[in-house]
């Protein structure tokens, strides 16, 4: 046996590498060898010396955030890639939306091109992101007299805010996202332990279309056009409750612009 | 991404992101390119997260960062073929590098004591098995898979780079 040999020997013991008659052999040695003996300190020196001294890293937010996005928008681009026959694809989440509307309540279907998927992507890419720490809200308030002029210079409109605080939905803040190639704001509701994110940009900028509602990996997403206004509301929270929320939005914005 | 993929994706990989990002940190010398690594590894993995079965003998952790190790391999080779990686870096180790990446400081903290000198200074393909081991418990069979070589090789890679770590230790004190 070579010095390295036994160094390396030792090392796997160390490591907990050897296999129990190993162990027991090496045991034996260390009992009567003085050399080894030294070896052996010294390499739990060092070991305890790395573990104080160098750091481990935690991956940057942006990082985090950067990879999520790319796995995301990984299926969309393949998609784009490999234009799906519309015609046909309609049908067939025609006639699986049409089998599901039992099982599943509601489940009405937005535009199935591919800028209406495109957007859903990037809506609920905007609500993953928000989630992660420190992304959630730029102004964290739960006064809507705050949040509502927060956005003044930010945006080229004054978004509606409101609480629901006394319907169990409390107004949790406001931030700026950028959705479809715009500057958009993002107001965040709670509901519980649940988060829901509204997005809302002018109707006119873009397919407003009608309502829809969507599941994509756990979450749901709720779609609508009222008023001057696009809405996205997205949310863990269940249909039902996500249905209720919208419809005190709805009801809410009709109030406010009926002076008018 | 299918969404079910998807989900089985930021279930089984992500958790790895500060491992990956660890690793990329030590064997690239700066938070920039680290960055930069961990990314396009990331991206490497999601195009072939297909092929990545769970379930063999590869555990996820040791996949991605064996994605992460030849990206920062071939970065390297890419962006100084003529010099030897353990040289002294004037970019990476300039002040200016750092005060753009506060997080440096860390690394450059530790780069002032021996050890830290000493672990900068080690070969990568040393340098890696220190990291794999010692900071992120990988068993020998996993840094094998890693660095793409036997778990004899493994073993006594490692044994040298601690002997070499030591002896920095070693200097430290009789300073």
């Amino acid at each position: 046996m070579t010095h390295a040999t036994v160094e390396s020997e030792l090392d796997a013991y160390l490591d907990g590498e050897l296999a129990a008659d190993e162990v027991r052999a090496v045991e034996a040695h260390l009992a009567e060898c003085a050399a080894c003996g030294r070896f052996r300190d010294e390499r739990l020196e060092l070991r305890a010396a790395i573990g104080a001294r160098m750091p481990v890293f935690r991956a940057p937010d942006a990082l985090r955030t950067r990879v999520i996005v790319a796995a995301e928008s990984s299926g969309p681009l393949r998609l784009a890639a490999r234009p799906v026959p519309v015609g046909r694809r309609r049908v067939a989440l025609a006639l699986a939306a049409s089998l599901t509307v039992v099982a599943v309540g509601t489940w009405q279907l937005a535009r199935a091109d591919a800028a209406a998927e495109t957007l859903t992507t990037a809506v609920l890419g905007s609500h993953v992101r928000s989630l992660m720490p420190g992304h959630l809200t730029d102004v964290l308030s739960s006064d809507q007299h705050t949040v509502k002029p927060w956005f003044n210079g930010r945006l080229d409109y004054s978004p509606p805010v409101y609480d629901f605080a006394e319907r169990g939905y409390p107004l949790v803040g406001g931030r700026l996202d950028y959705v479809d190639g715009r500057a958009v704001a993002a107001l965040v509701y709670g509901r519980r332990q649940h988060l829901i994110n509204v997005f809302l940009w002018p109707a006119a900028s873009g397919p407003s279309g009608g309502r829809s509602i969507g599941t994509r990996q756990g979450y749901h997403l709720l779609h609508w056009a009222a008023g001057d206004y696009v809405y996205w509301a997205v949310s863990d929270l269940g249909i039902p409750e996500l249905e209720d929320f919208a419809s005190l939005l709805r009801h809410a914005d009709s109030a406010s612009n009926a002076p008018n | 991404m299918e969404s079910r993929q998807l989900e089985r994706f930021e279930a089984v990989v992500l958790p790895h992101l500060d491992a990956a990002y660890t690793l990329a940190r030590y064997l690239t010398r700066n938070a920039h390119d680290a960055e930069d690594i961990v990314q396009d590894a990331c991206l490497r993995a999601i195009r072939h997260f297909d092929s990545f079965a769970g379930d063999g003998p590869t555990s996820a952790r040791a996949w991605l960062l064996a994605i992460v190790r030849n990206a920062a391999h071939s970065a390297q080779r890419r962006h100084r073929p003529e010099h030897g990686a353990t040289e002294f870096d004037e970019r990476t180790h300039s002040d200016a590098v750092a005060d753009a990446h506060p997080e440096t400081d860390v690394l450059r903290a530790a780069a002032k004591e021996s050890l830290g000198r000493a672990l900068e200074g080690l070969p990568p393909d040393y340098r890696e098995v220190i990291v794999l081991r010692e900071l992120q418990g990988l068993s020998y069979k996993e840094i094998s898979d890693v660095a793409g070589v036997p778990v004899g090789t493994v073993m006594s890679r490692l044994s040298r780079a601690r002997t070499r770590l030591q002896q920095a230790l070693r200097d430290e004190e009789s300073r």
